[in-house]
């Protein structure tokens, strides 16, 4: 019986440290800048997209493959770092304090736009560069075998929840962004520089679905349609924590992760709906989400 | 110091102050008395840039602050304590007092300075500073608010109705503490709304009343203090 859970166990959290990069980027931008952005899904295929591209002209151009590893985040950095600043600047900045609907067709206009320009750029067929993991290998523990590489990315998503966790109360801009957060009105009449701030946090947004996106391009091939695909999964993972919870959404998306390798271990057939059947409960008893409610808005 | 020249502001479309005028000075205490919805709030807000101004100006020095992002005031030593309080309530009250300080980045040493400024002048803070400022009473976080204004307000410090709902001895309290501030800090330009003209009648040393958002016109010192407070 163990020996079938703890893969079972190792293969949800992987999958989990993957949605968590993204759905708390997405928690971020909604409870700083109080938008939901349905393009979000799309830097993470994005961040993927680059990850993949670099990694294939590594490997072509005889480079040491242990490059992969850093080319990973900097794909990730390179997407935040052109695309975050402007797209907040030229398009999302229009949609603050707007109603909903705005918001929501302005951003779905925009994944739009990105799904499309992805395909003019990547092209239409799958993508695969998965030198990262092979070059770790696999381990083998009590005579199961794992993935060294899910190893580390479960690994890299608790540094990520840690690291965000220190960056929020500890420094200065973190710090910032709560009181941005909290109260963006008086945060301004105290000197800060709301615009910027919503910028940053918009950019971090970014890198972190764009970090997702090209962490998982070793694990699977990259191809049109993953972004909307993520996107759903992150919202959901969101909702189920409630929007705005950062420790809530490395919560939920484990439940998540467990939730979708336990359909395709045992129920294939369920292997998509399984993210939205949680949802669904989840939110049929705490229509807030787990850690959500009406009242609070913290990061 | 800071100068209101003919200053209009419209909310959807009604106008909600006409040609205000009026000017701050070094170490002059100006009152802004008014009833609920005369323009006081809103005043104290198109000087901090958090409401347009349609057409005027508002200058510090010269400097026209109307052209300015909102932002920049606290880093020009405008102090703003707004009416509700407003503290942050996830950061304990000593995060609360300094978070100005973090945003305009000043150094750790004035940091402390003026940290150690507001602490002397309001010893109830250094109490309560590890306590969240979402757990403070009507009348703590209307000090905390006062010290978080004192900690950027260099030169002009804005306290929007300091005395609404404050119990009468805490009332009483802040009063001295103003009165502690003026001779702490001589060329501080202070500006207090308020409803009722009696509460600080020991502080004012110049009074102006608005109404229907225009300033009427100055009356004498002292007449002000004798008129029956306004009907709510």
């Amino acid at each position: 019986m163990l020996y079938a859970i703890i893969p079972l166990v190792v293969d949800g959290l992987a999958n989990a440290a993957l949605i968590f990069f993204v759905a708390v980027g997405l928690t971020l931008v909604f409870s700083v800048l109080r938008i939901l952005n349905v393009a979000h899904g799309s830097f993470y295929s994005i961040g993927a997209y680059v990850a993949a591209s670099m990694g294939l002209w590594l490997i072509g151009s005889g480079l040491n493959p242990w490059l992969s590893f850093p080319a990973l985040l900097l794909s990730a950095a390179l997407v935040a770092a052109l695309m975050g600043p402007l797209i907040e600047r030229t398009l999302v900045h229009w949609t603050y304090g707007r109603g909903e609907a705005v918001q929501i067709l302005v951003t779905f206009g925009l994944f739009l736009i990105l799904e499309d320009l992805q395909r003019i750029v990547f092209g239409v067929r799958s993508i695969y560069a998965d030198t990262p993991m092979a070059l770790l290998g696999v381990s083998e523990i009590g005579g199961i075998i794992y993935l060294n590489y899910q190893l580390l990315l479960i690994g890299l998503a608790v540094l990520v929840l840690i690291g965000l966790r220190m960056f929020i109360r500890h420094t200065r801009y973190g710090k910032l962004i709560s009181a941005v957060v909290e109260d963006r009105e008086v945060s301004e009449a105290l000197g800060i520089n709301t615009r910027r701030i919503f910028m940053m946090a918009f950019t971090l947004g970014v890198f972190l679905a764009a970090l997702g996106g090209a962490l998982a391009t070793p694990t699977t091939g990259v191809a049109p349609g993953l972004g909307a695909e993520t996107m759903v999964l992150a919202f959901a993972v969101a909702a189920i924590a409630g929007l705005g919870q950062v420790e809530g959404a490395a919560v939920a998306a484990v439940i998540v992760g467990l939730a979708r390798v336990l359909a395709i271990y045992y129920v294939p057939a369920l292997d998509a709906v399984a993210p939205y059947l949680v949802m669904l409960v989840v939110l049929l008893i705490w229509p807030f989400g787990l850690f959500g409610s009406t009242q609070t808005r913290r990061i | 110091m800071l100068e209101l020249r003919d200053v209009n502001v419209a909310i959807a479309g009604v106008r909600v102050l006409r040609d205000v005028s009026l000017s701050l000075r070094p170490g002059i205490c100006t009152v802004l008395i008014g009833r609920n919805g005369a323009g006081k709030t809103t005043t104290l807000r198109a000087i901090m840039g958090l409401v347009p101004i349609k057409t005027g100006a508002v200058t510090l020095e010269g400097l026209p602050l109307h052209e300015q992002p909102s932002y920049a005031r606290a880093g020009l030593g405008l102090g703003y304590a707004p009416e509700d309080r407003r503290l942050i309530s996830g950061f304990t009250i000593e995060e609360n007092l300094l978070l100005p300080a973090l945003a305009l980045n000043l150094d750790a040493a004035e940091r402390q300075r003026r940290l150690d400024e507001v602490y002397t002048l309001l010893p109830q803070l250094a109490d309560m500073r590890k306590r969240p400022g979402g757990a403070t009473s009507g009348g703590q976080g209307k000090m905390v608010a006062l010290g978080r204004a004192l900690m950027v307000g260099r030169k002009v410090v804005m306290l929007d109705e300091p005395f609404q709902g404050l119990a009468p001895a805490l009332a009483l309290d802040y009063a001295k503490t103003l009165a502690q501030l003026r001779q702490a800090r001589t060329g501080l330009a202070l500006l207090i709304t308020e409803s009722s003209p009696n509460l600080l009648d020991a502080i004012a040393d110049e009074t102006l009343r608005i109404e229907r958002g225009a300033i009427e016109p100055a009356e004498t010192e002292g007449n002000l203090a004798r008129d029956p407070a306004p009907d709510h």
